[in-house]
């Protein structure tokens, strides 16, 4: 009953929602990392509190929140995303965006002042800074991508309530986990636990490698 | 605003099957599809009309949730008073037999609660209340678990208080699982059972039992309730399970050389 096919198909979506969520949480978080960081306004202290603390949220609550905002019922069920990828990229995007606005945030609010400082006597402009911050320090953007999509990717829950784990077409891996494991074929369970794993392992090592450069 | 806006129009992008949906959402249960009969069933269907079928496999309170919610097309599922309670409220059209098998209690080979000598099924309820051996509910509104309520309601016994009554939360197989592990007894739809790999330190103790039918029933969600159904694709796919080519694939489903569902002829 269950062919290599289908767990190509498992492996294939687990990378296309993880890479896609992954990116699009890149780039917004770096944009709004930058203009909370570099920016003083009221309730700024707040607003990274709450984004930190939004960095534990359990992936189960997230795909709830998500699950009730596109469910039919629900304010944005007019989009007809439930049970679909798009529904999965938007709940894996809720739990690693947190995460990465937290690490840029900490990053920028440590380099900017330095950086600012002896720059702007040099008469650069704002986004000089920003893109001198950026240009100057790219693995650590790296580490922030690959700690994101690692999240990402290993992330059981969230993408299981909303995307339904449909067969071939919002099964990824963690739920085809659950799913063979909880229907007796732990063999399957434990191939693609494996293939999971190796994975992580690699996105880890390059992680390891970024940073040694990074030193 | 503007950021939003674009996130929407990636999302949109990255997914194409958003503008044109040519497919079905089936909200079934863990019995038809984890035992891959709808799988086999929406491959065919596809293949004679084009049009995709896409199972939500989950326990029959929640697909019934989901579908009033209108997050479904199909409801495909087993327990006939919901059912009816479906379609009466007006989120389903019509209710239809599709199919049926029965239920049964599996256990420990040594049977030590001796299920297996009771004559009767109300015998079998009172062995499990008070003879404090381990027995697993399902205990997540599904159609196994509310048939196992109103067995105990049925006849006349209130459910069991004692530590040994285990609630799992879980999916059939998975309960299987546990049961096998703790070497406890339990309540199955026969279906799953035969599926079902990891049998080996269970058997059946308690079956072939009126009471313990197990019909199965598919309902079109109502497009008055909700305009944004595929109503024709769900008549089609009901039309050609219950009168068509689907009613003999269903016949035909085995698995070890047991058939696991019937068809009323």
């Amino acid at each position: 009953m269950l062919t290599y096919e289908k767990i190509f198909d498992a492996i294939f979506i687990s990378l296309q929602v993880s890479v896609i969520s992954t990116i699009l949480s890149f780039f917004l978080s770096i944009i709004f990392s930058y203009i909370i960081a570099i920016n003083n306004f009221t309730l700024k202290r707040t607003i990274i509190a709450f984004i930190g603390s939004l960095t534990s949220i359990p992936p189960v609550c997230a795909g709830l929140i998500v699950y009730l905002l596109i469910s039919r019922s629900g304010p944005l069920g007019w989009m007809e995303i439930l049970y679909t990828p798009s529904a999965m990229i938007i709940a894996q995007f809720l739990i690693i965006f947190p995460i990465m606005t937290t690490l840029f945030v900490n990053y920028i609010q440590d380099e900017y002042p330095r950086f600012s400082e002896e720059l702007t006597s040099y008469g650069a402009s704002k986004r000089d800074l920003i893109y001198l911050l950026i240009k100057n320090k790219r693995t650590i953007y790296m580490t922030v991508l690959l700690i994101g999509f690692g999240r990402a990717i290993s992330e059981y829950g969230a993408a299981a309530i909303v995307g339904g784990s449909i067969d071939q077409v919002t099964r990824n891996m963690t739920s085809m986990i659950a799913l063979e494991t909880s229907k007796g074929n732990v063999l399957t369970g434990v191939i693609l636990g494996i293939v999971l794993i190796l994975l992580s392992l690699i996105i880890s090592f390059i992680i390891n490698i970024l940073k040694k450069k990074n030193d | 605003m503007k950021v939003i806006k674009y996130i929407f129009i990636f999302i949109f992008i990255t997914s194409s099957e958003l503008f044109s949906r040519e497919y079905l959402v089936v909200q079934s249960t863990t019995s038809t599809v984890n035992t891959g009969l709808l799988d086999m069933l929406s491959n065919y269907f596809q293949k004679e009309t084009g049009i995709e079928v896409r199972t939500i496999a989950v326990g029959t309170g929640t697909a019934i949730s989901n579908a009033k919610n209108g997050d479904g097309d199909v409801l495909l599922v087993h327990s006939k008073l919901d059912e009816l309670k479906f379609v009466e409220d007006g989120y389903g059209v019509e209710r239809y037999e599709l199919m049926y098998n029965d239920f049964i209690f599996v256990g420990p080979h040594d049977d030590p609660a001796k299920i297996s000598n009771a004559k009767n099924i109300k015998d079998v309820m009172k062995i499990i209340n008070f003879s404090k051996f381990k027995f697993i509910s399902r205990d997540d509104n599904s159609g196994t678990h509310k048939k196992e309520l109103s067995l105990w309601k049925n006849n006349n016994l209130s459910l069991p208080d004692h530590k040994n009554y285990i609630r799992t939360g879980t999916g059939m197989a998975n309960t299987l699982n546990i049961a096998s592990e703790m070497q406890a007894y339990t309540f199955t739809d026969r279906g799953t059972w035969i599926s079902f790999p990891n049998k080996k330190d269970l058997k059946i103790l308690y079956e072939n039992d009126e009471s313990l039918h197990n019909p199965y029933g598919i309902i079109a969600v109502s497009p008055k309730k909700f305009p944004h159904v595929e109503y024709e694709k769900s008549l089609k796919f009901i039309e050609w399970l219950t009168q068509g080519k689907g009613k003999d694939l269903i016949k035909s489903f085995e698995i070890d050389g047991e058939r696991l569902f019937f068809v009323n002829e």
